[in-house]
């Protein structure tokens, strides 16, 4: 009984979120709302796969809010300031999201700065640094730079793509490349961490890391990958996000970073894994999007929103911690 | 007693100054006669954004005329700390201080220390509850009036609308204040929906709760986002639900971002009204010289908003603030707290 | 005499599983009461019901005619029983110095003042200190203590509270001779001094050593006390085992041609060059005391570490792994030493714990297949008799022999060249090393084995040859055939024994 809960619990909850919503709001149930709730956590969830793989190998990254961000400030830069286009722009962005992680990755192995502290140094580094290049200014077209010049670049439609087109399914022109980019890296990250011996590698890391080292893994590798993988995908969160908002924004990530974060330690209830998994992440994310879209529609205010989202948090951990080692004794 | 030759020079030099120095700020009262020894502090509480940019910048240009030293102190949205920021720029021995937004409870107590201290101190759009500290507005009621004034010369008088706000933030209350004036003038508004969140990016979250918003009410008309980012977030939606055609966008303030949104093609975004930041910027320092130099600006020294429509943007080809400041005069200055001897930092 | 403490019809379940069925025990003042026990007898248990650990769900126990039933480990020290856990670290705290540590009990409950003054601190913890004849500098950090400095700083904390009972709970697993003597003359003075003593130990030469009484624990009942002198120590091993224990004899083998070799190697600066040979289908035990060492050489054929000199040879080529993977690669496995932190990946259940060092082969393209490496863990189930519901059980849920079993198994599934086990049989209780050893012995033919053994019975018990290190070489060789017990033991003891002589 207590292991049926502990494994379905989540989901039945869901579930029974959309049909709540379904009834008691207009347009709720309707393969439109489907998608936006996608979209609306696309961007956070794929933060949230990312800090996934560094949850994974025991680690944590806290910077990933703002490397979306610094990501978003990069794209526009290198579409409006310095007129490349879409494709530069996007490598551009990941070659930041994977060096970011390769940094972050290098100092808390090697340099055995507390995975935390390092993460949360390079929050404050990015924050500060995506900022540098046009001295506080948002990055928009026709923008005034700080020598006075009109910037000349301007969003190459096939990036605005990236955030506006939509693919045909079902309906015409439903569903959007985010929620297909978030598909897909959470089905890539799901197969990888469950189905392939460098995921299981990483789980046995986070578990035992002397273990793994003594049955041969190289952990140091292992550690650091997690985090150029949290890295990059925190870059194409940023990516997608410039996109949809078509200008280089100054923002801090903060509310991405705790959203991801939270989807990701939501994820530890699904199915009762009581650990890091990607599946879980996704599902976690979704649970917060259905719940925040079906609470905007019935008018509900933005504060009664995070207090929703701290106690779902709270409630899943809960799961996780108390429930599920009473079912393991 | 004998001059020597560099006795003498040395007078004569010493003389060249005593003379020319009021010469030359003849024309400005104390303590701008010798403005190099005025000290400024600008306390900020918010400074993410293009707004709060183009404030600077009018900051910085207005203390640039007057010649002043400006101490810029940016609490990033810590209320406590722009609380210590005050006894900070109190302590470096400023004589006037600047407070940009900020949290009544918290500033008030530290703007009375400043003033006890001797210090002049205005505040702009944060109330710190002070007769002795004039306030800078953009007017915010002036902001939503013309906003809505537009949004029922397009719309009539009888619409349904969605409405963006988040409150306890003084100028989004101020603009709630005039929102409310206009429901109950024109009973034939609807509010359909109301949202809004902080969540930065701002513009992706409300993005996502807009399109909730109108998913569930797909007749909203109108959307009134009194807040840039609130429209460009609505804006986002409104596009991503394909319904550009039946929601117009009503909002406050503007930027180049902005400018190039509405101007899209087929955009919803149709008018905001905005006070130029650089221009509240200036009147802020302006003010604050008024009191230096002994006069009094007013109690409430309010910067007037402009109307600036999709229409206008697309005749005059307007693409970013310097052409709006440059083809839109009365978005370039206003003609507050400018005594004669006031610097003009536009001229 | 009067008991000081005294358990009577004691019984613990959690759940279905009844840990202590009706457990009776004295103890009496200035004697050391010893309880044996095989792994999973309940002696853990019945400790954390003394100490208030855990509730007892039948039976009284009574400290000095009075009641005795408290509710949380506090309690428990207050009224006078006090206990030294197995894992030292639990006995102190390791961000604080020894002075702070001697006295951190005063430091709450009541009466404890709001501001700490070092000086008067000092003063109080060289009092405690003294008490055990100590000598410590009080303002070190325990973290640059050894082990039994910190379980003397432990022993001494507890002591601070004058217990009428104290309990040890297998207190010298981790410490030298030299270091466990000092533990020993701790007890004579705490004996002296009218405490009664608890001792629960598997090392017979502990037991020998200071034994007044033993009691044997099995299935949570107490199968046999002894206190005639001469204590009946093969009595109490066969009332804890419950079986007719015969120390099996070993028939010697020798080597075939060689398949590991090296010369000249060095593992610390002073230290002299050794050689060393093993061949093909002998089992060879490394033995000698905690600290000369034994985990160092393990670590060094393995590739954690590298010799400071000499040259290592893997079936007549150049053998020098620079990490783990380049040795598993030439064939050189290690079960290491304390597999709860270096050996068990706890969120990994029984078949992925086997599967781990052989992913790469048993996977297509990165992809693992579940199927194979479950067929692989059944096998190894069935090969060494592993005690489980199935190969997805979670490691939490197997006893100590049968976990060690799983490390033995993750590293038998593969063919390996040379097979290294660091201390195999710690925390095992004796059916399941037979086991192991066994297996290990039936399947040594075509590889070289490699056993560090701290326990001499245990190298006896298993391995062809015998080498003996000291001072990080090794300083005697012996073949398992009426061998020269006197000159081992010498060896053994030659390291320690050098500065008395």
């Amino acid at each position: 009984m207590t292991d049926t809960l502990i494994r379905y619990g989540f989901l039945a909850l869901l579930a029974g979120l959309v049909v709540f919503f379904s009834l008691a709001t207009n347009g709720f149930a309707s393969p439109q709302a489907a998608v936006f709730i996608f979209q609306s956590v696309a961007i956070t969830g794929i933060l949230a796969l990312g800090v996934t793989a560094t949850l994974v190998v025991g680690g944590f990254d806290l910077s990933i809010g703002s490397v979306a961000t610094s990501a978003m400030m990069a794209a526009a830069y290198a579409m409006i300031v310095l007129e490349q286009n879409a494709v530069v722009a996007v490598l551009f962005c990941l070659a930041i999201g994977a060096l970011v992680g390769l940094v972050n990755g290098l100092i808390i192995v090697y340099m055995r700065v507390p995975d935390l502290l390092a993460t949360l140094g390079m929050m404050f580094l990015l924050l500060g640094l995506q900022r540098i290049p046009t001295e506080g200014r948002s990055i928009a077209a026709g923008m005034t730079m700080p020598d006075g010049s009109t910037a000349g670049g301007v969003f190459s439609p096939s990036f605005l793509a990236l955030g506006r087109h939509r693919f045909d399914f079902i309906l015409p022109n439903l569903v959007p490349v985010s929620v297909v980019v978030l598909i897909v890296l959470a089905v890539l990250i799901w197969f990888f961490l469950e189905y392939t011996r460098y995921g299981r590698m990483m789980y046995a890391v986070g578990s035992n890391a002397r273990a793994a080292e003594l049955a041969g893994a190289p952990v140091k590798a292992y550690k650091i990958w997690a985090y150029v993988i949290s890295g990059m995908f925190a870059s194409i969160g940023g990516i997608l996000l410039a996109a949809r908002l078509g200008r280089g924004d100054i923002a801090s990530g903060n509310n991405l970073l705790l959203d991801a974060v939270a989807a990701a330690l939501i994820g530890f209830a699904v199915l009762g894994a009581a650990k890091p998994n990607a599946f879980g992440t996704a599902v976690g994310a979704l649970f917060v999007g259905v719940l925040l879209q079906g609470l905007t529609m019935m008018n509900v205010p933005y504060y009664t929103q995070d207090f929703v989202k701290g106690a779902v948090l709270v409630v899943a951990l809960i799961f996780t911690f108390a429930l599920s080692n009473q079912g393991r004794r | 007693m004998r001059f020597t030759r560099r006795a003498f020079s040395g007078m004569a030099l010493a003389a060249t100054a005593l003379f020319s120095l009021p010469a030359m700020a003849q024309d400005m009262p104390a303590p701008f006669d010798k403005p190099g020894d005025v000290k400024i502090a600008l306390v900020r509480y918010l400074s993410t954004g293009d707004f709060f940019q183009a404030y600077l910048a009018g900051v910085e240009a207005q203390a640039k005329a007057l010649g002043v030293q400006l101490q810029v102190l940016d609490s990033r949205q810590d209320a406590a700390l722009q609380a210590d920021m005050v006894d900070q720029a109190i302590a470096l021995g400023v004589q006037g201080i600047i407070i940009q937004h900020g949290l009544t409870e918290s500033m008030k107590e530290a703007a009375q220390r400043a003033v006890d201290a001797g210090i002049k101190v205005v505040a702009f759009d944060v109330n710190v509850e002070n007769a002795a500290i004039p306030q800078v507005e953009q007017s915010d009621r002036d902001l939503a009036r013309l906003a809505l004034e537009q949004a029922v010369k397009d719309n009539g008088e009888s619409w349904k609308a969605g409405y963006v706000y988040v409150a306890g933030i003084a100028p989004l209350d101020r603009r709630d204040e005039t929102w409310r004036e206009f429901k109950a003038k024109y009973p034939g508004i609807n509010e359909a929906a109301m949202f809004g969140t902080l969540d930065n990016p701002i513009a992706n979250s409300v993005a996502n709760q807009a399109r909730s918003v109108v998913t569930a009410n797909p007749d909203i008309q109108v959307m009134f986002a009194p807040y840039d980012e609130f429209a460009k977030g609505v804006k986002i939606a409104v596009d991503e639900a394909g319904l550009t055609d039946s929601i117009k966008i009503y909002s406050a303030d503007i930027s180049t971002a902005d400018i190039a949104a509405m101007r899209e093609p087929g955009s919803a975004w149709v008018a905001t009204a905005a006070t130029n930041p650089a221009v509240v910027g200036q009147v802020s320092v302006r003010a604050l010289a008024m009191l230096l130099a002994g006069e009094n600006p007013g109690q409430q020294v309010i910067v007037p908003p402009t109307l600036i429509t999709q229409q206008q943007l697309n005749d005059n080809d307007i693409k970013n603030m310097e052409e709006l400041s440059a083809k839109l005069p009365q978005f370039a200055h206003a003609d507050v707290a400018m005594p004669a001897w006031m610097p003009n930092p536009n001229k | 005499m009067q008991a000081t403490f005294r358990i009577e019809g004691l019984g613990k379940s959690f759940g279905p599983y009844r840990v202590l069925d009706g457990v009776s025990l004295d103890l009496f003042p200035g004697q050391v009461t010893v309880l044996m026990g095989a792994n999973g007898a309940g002696k853990s248990t019945l400790v954390k019901v003394m100490s208030g650990v855990h509730q007892p769900s039948a039976g009284t126990m009574t400290l000095a005619g009075q009641r005795f039933a408290p509710s949380t480990p506090a309690e428990a020290i207050r009224a006078g029983v006090v206990t030294v856990h197995q894992n030292i670290n639990d006995g102190v705290v390791g961000a604080l110095d020894v002075a702070t540590n001697l006295t951190l009990d005063r430091l709450s409950g009541k009466g404890a003042r709001l501001f700490v003054s070092p000086r008067r601190m000092r003063r109080e913890a060289a009092e405690v200190a003294a008490r055990l004849d100590l000598d410590l500098d009080l303002r070190a950090d325990i973290g640059s203590l050894s082990l039994a400095d910190r379980q003397m700083v432990g022993i001494a904390r507890a002591m601070s509270h004058e217990p009428k009972v104290m309990i040890l709970d297998e207190p010298t697993s981790s410490l030298s001779s030299a270091e466990a003597d000092r533990l020993f003359a701790t007890i004579e003075r705490l004996r002296a001094q009218g405490v009664a003593i608890l001792y629960i130990s598997h090392r017979m030469s502990d037991i020998r050593r200071i034994a007044d009484r033993i009691m044997s624990l099995r299935d949570g009942r107490i199968t046999g006390t002894f206190e005639d002198k001469p204590l009946d120590y093969e009595g109490a091993v066969n009332a804890m085992l419950g079986r007719s224990v015969a120390v099996d004899a070993v028939t010697a083998r020798d080597g075939g041609e060689p398949i590991f070799e090296a010369a000249g190697m060095r593992l610390k600066a002073q230290s002299l060059p050794f050689s060393l040979s093993l061949g093909s289908g002998e089992v060879v035990a490394i033995t000698g005391l905690v600290g000369v060492g034994k985990t160092q050489l393990a670590e060094t054929l393995f590739g954690v570490r590298r010799p400071l000199a000499g040259s290592m040879r893997l079936d007549g080529r150049g053998y020098a792994p620079r990490n783990t993977a380049e040795a598993i690669e030439a064939g050189v496995f290690l079960v290491a030493k304390d597999r709860a932190e270096s050996g068990i990946v706890g969120d990994f259940n029984l078949y992925r714990n086997v599967s781990l060092p052989f992913l790469r082969r048993l996977s297509r393209l990165g992809v693992t297949r579940n199927r194979a490496e479950r067929e692989a863990a059944r096998a190894q189930i069935d090969n060494l008799s592993i005690v489980c519901r199935g190969e997805r059980d979670m490691m939490q849920t197997l006893s100590g022999g049968n976990q060690q079993k799983v490390m033995v198994a993750r590293w038998m599934a593969q063919p390996s060249r040379l097979f290294i086990l660091d201390e195999p049989f710690q925390g095992v209780d004796i059916a399941a090393r037979r086991d192991i050893a066994a297996k290990l012995r039936a399947s040594a033919a075509g590889r070289a084995t490699l056993l560090f053994l701290t326990e001499i019975d245990e190298a006896l018990e298993t391995a062809d040859r015998i080498l003996v290190m000291s001072e990080h070489t090794i300083v005697g060789e012996h073949r398992n055939e009426r061998l020269d017990m006197d000159r081992l033991l010498a060896e053994v003891a030659g390291g320690a024994m050098k500065g008395a002589a």
